[in-house]
């Protein structure tokens, strides 16, 4: 039966060219909005996910990683207190504005750092070694903001907050959620940049904790809450979840792509669906003729859903190179896929589950049809 | 008693109450093995229902259907495909081939159907094809075939597999007077080198000449057996 099922295909041609383009507008669709959202959601937690560290202190009621309050960096004394503490360091994330040449400004997430200890920032090096950080006003910053502060070049003196900064290197593809472009610089320069903008000398954003085992770390951050009241506290899982839920839940962002995505695929299934039922309605004689010379409702079915898995498979190749090949444009762009096995193979489920379901109706169909009708037409 | 196929006071009703309509009533009827049968009467007479009955499409609401010895009326309605596979082949007013494939893929549809020896499908289609004066048009699609040519794909699909009983519900209906005489010349010829038994419901007179036995209905009811 998969035999009829790809030479009926193949003869119609114009309506599997149909049934192709609703399966790739589909597919495009849906894959484009999850890669945008995963993509943004992977910006958004970079550097959580990039810093090995296991526990996260904030300060109380952070809503997420990128709206971070100060609160004195001497608390970190109470973490390093904590036995199974590995090494501890202090973070600063905060905001400023980097003068343009050409006499604009453009805000930018200042990140501040300590070299030295085990916060492994920036990564995706091009040019330059993070540790000179700590010997000046020097700066890092990521090669993507090229589109906004304009051409990077190394040894370049940057006005930021009218403080003069020479950048001394590069990283590739740092990107934050809210797309202004990251700086990376050393944790006393971030900290005096700070003062600058109201906050007390001794303020971090963040304390960040390595431990000895990994899988003590909901014991450990359990135990820094007691000491910490003032703080929040989290593992690295809960904070990342928390930064995600806030974009995702909160802002409704998340779920603007959800429902772009389900319309894509509730679109791409209306098509597959429309000219699967056509097509069974247009064979319906035929259909009904093998039912008579004794085929079973099985191997119609088989027909039916051969026809639509092999358009559906067809399809998502089709729409998958396409995003392929213009996923270079897109980022270009400024827009962040995030584009893996995976999710393709997800994608692929999903879209395949939609046409089968979508041939429901088809079955149904078949499934009442009287062989009788043969004699009658 | 060499009969392949009975039907024993078979009866069938359609609807209930004051709609209810008997299109066949009380029929009883036996082919026998390389017998044509033909049955004939107006519109509306109930042979088309008789026929799908014959043919283990339709139940019938009484009576009894036997074919090669086996009572088929009441065996579980997931059987009957099986039953037609083994049994009939069908030979359709309207031709009734698939427009997306050959004529040898026609026949060799229901051969697949049928769970053919899949090495020697298209020799076996292709010779089917032959034999009916078709070869060099095998792989041609219905839609560039005659009516005449079409009908003879129909019968060779009607012989994949070699069932013992050929069903033809006006097989020459379609067709001018010479190609009618044509294929009912191979209906023929099936029954007496196939050793087939055939059944025709037809209007057309010519087929009377060729029919072992004429069966004519009316009103759901057999009125003359010759």
């Amino acid at each position: 039966m998969y035999w009829l099922a790809i030479k009926t295909l193949f003869h119609e041609k114009g309506r599997l060219v149909i049934t192709l383009i609703g399966i790739v507008f589909s597919t495009v669709l849906s894959i484009t909005q999850i890669a945008m959202y995963l993509g943004m959601m992977g910006n958004a937690t970079s550097i959580l996910r990039h810093i090995d560290a296991d526990i996260w202190v904030a300060a109380k009621n952070i809503q997420n990683f990128d709206f971070a309050n100060p609160f004195p960096e001497e608390r970190i004394n109470r973490v390093n207190a904590i036995p199974e503490v590995l090494w501890s360091d202090r973070l600063i994330l905060t905001w400023g504005f980097l003068k343009l040449a050409n006499g604009g400004q453009e805000q930018v997430q200042i990140i501040g750092f300590n070299p030295d200890t085990g916060i492994d920032v920036p990564w995706n090096i091009l040019a330059g070694n993070p540790k000179d950080l700590k010997s000046g006003r020097y700066m890092f910053i990521d090669k993507t903001s090229e589109q906004r502060v304009g051409r990077l070049e190394l040894n370049s003196i940057w006005e930021l907050n009218d403080k003069r900064f020479k950048l001394i290197g590069l990283s590739e593809g740092i990107k934050s959620f809210t797309t202004s472009p990251i700086v990376f610089m050393s944790y006393n320069q971030a900290q005096s940049f700070m003062t600058m903008t109201g906050w007390k000398s001794n303020h971090a954003s963040f304390l960040v904790a390595r431990l000895k085992d990994k899988s003590r770390s909901r014991d450990v951050a359990e135990l820094l809450k007691t000491y910490l009241k003032d703080n929040d506290v989290f593992t690295k899982e809960d904070i990342i979840y928390k930064t995600v839920m806030y974009w995702t839940v909160q802002t409704g962002m998340g779920m603007g792509f959800f429902l772009t995505a389900i319309l894509g695929l509730i679109v791409g299934g209306a098509i597959v669906g429309q000219t699967v039922y056509a097509n069974t309605m247009e064979h319906l004689r035929e259909f009904g003729t093998l039912k008579a010379l004794g085929a079973k409702n099985s191997d119609i079915y088989k027909v039916i859903f051969a026809q639509t898995g092999i358009s559906a498979v067809a399809g998502y190749i089709a729409g998958s190179v396409l995003i392929l090949l213009a996923r270079d444009g897109i980022e270009k762009a400024g827009v962040s896929l995030y584009l893996s096995a995976g999710l393709f193979l997800a994608l692929f489920l999903v879209i395949l589950l939609t046409c089968l379901l979508s041939a429901y109706f088809s079955v149904r169909k078949v499934r009442t049809l009287d062989p009788v009708m043969v004699f009658r037409m | 008693m060499d009969a392949i196929l009975e039907l024993r006071n078979i009866t069938k009703v359609y609807g209930e109450g004051e709609n209810r309509v008997v299109a066949v009533d009380s029929v009883s009827l036996s082919l026998r093995k390389q017998e044509i049968l033909l049955i004939m009467g107006p519109s509306g007479s109930g042979k088309t229902t008789l026929l799908s009955m014959m043919g283990c499409i339709l139940r019938p609401t009484e009576g009894e259907i036997v074919v090669d010895g086996r009572v088929v009326s009441d065996i579980e309605e997931e059987m009957l495909p099986d039953i037609r596979k083994q049994y009939f082949g069908f030979v359709f007013q309207s031709f009734n081939l698939f427009p997306s494939l050959t004529a040898v893929d026609n026949v060799s549809l229901i051969m697949r159907l049928k769970k053919h020896d899949k090495t020697k499908l298209q020799t076996d289609a292709r010779g089917l094809i032959e034999r009916f004066g078709l070869g060099k048009r095998g792989d041609f699609y219905p839609a560039d075939m005659s009516g005449g040519e079409k009908q003879r794909v129909a019968l060779a699909r009607a012989l994949a597999g070699d069932p013992p009983i050929i069903l033809a519900d006006e097989p020459t209906a379609n067709l001018d007077s010479k190609t009618g005489l044509d294929v009912l010349g191979h209906l023929r010829d099936l029954s007496k080198e196939s050793q087939k038994a055939i059944v025709i419901v037809s209007h057309d007179p010519k087929v009377e000449t060729m029919a072992d036995r004429i069966v004519f209905l009316e009103d759901g009811k057999i009125k003359v057996r010759d």
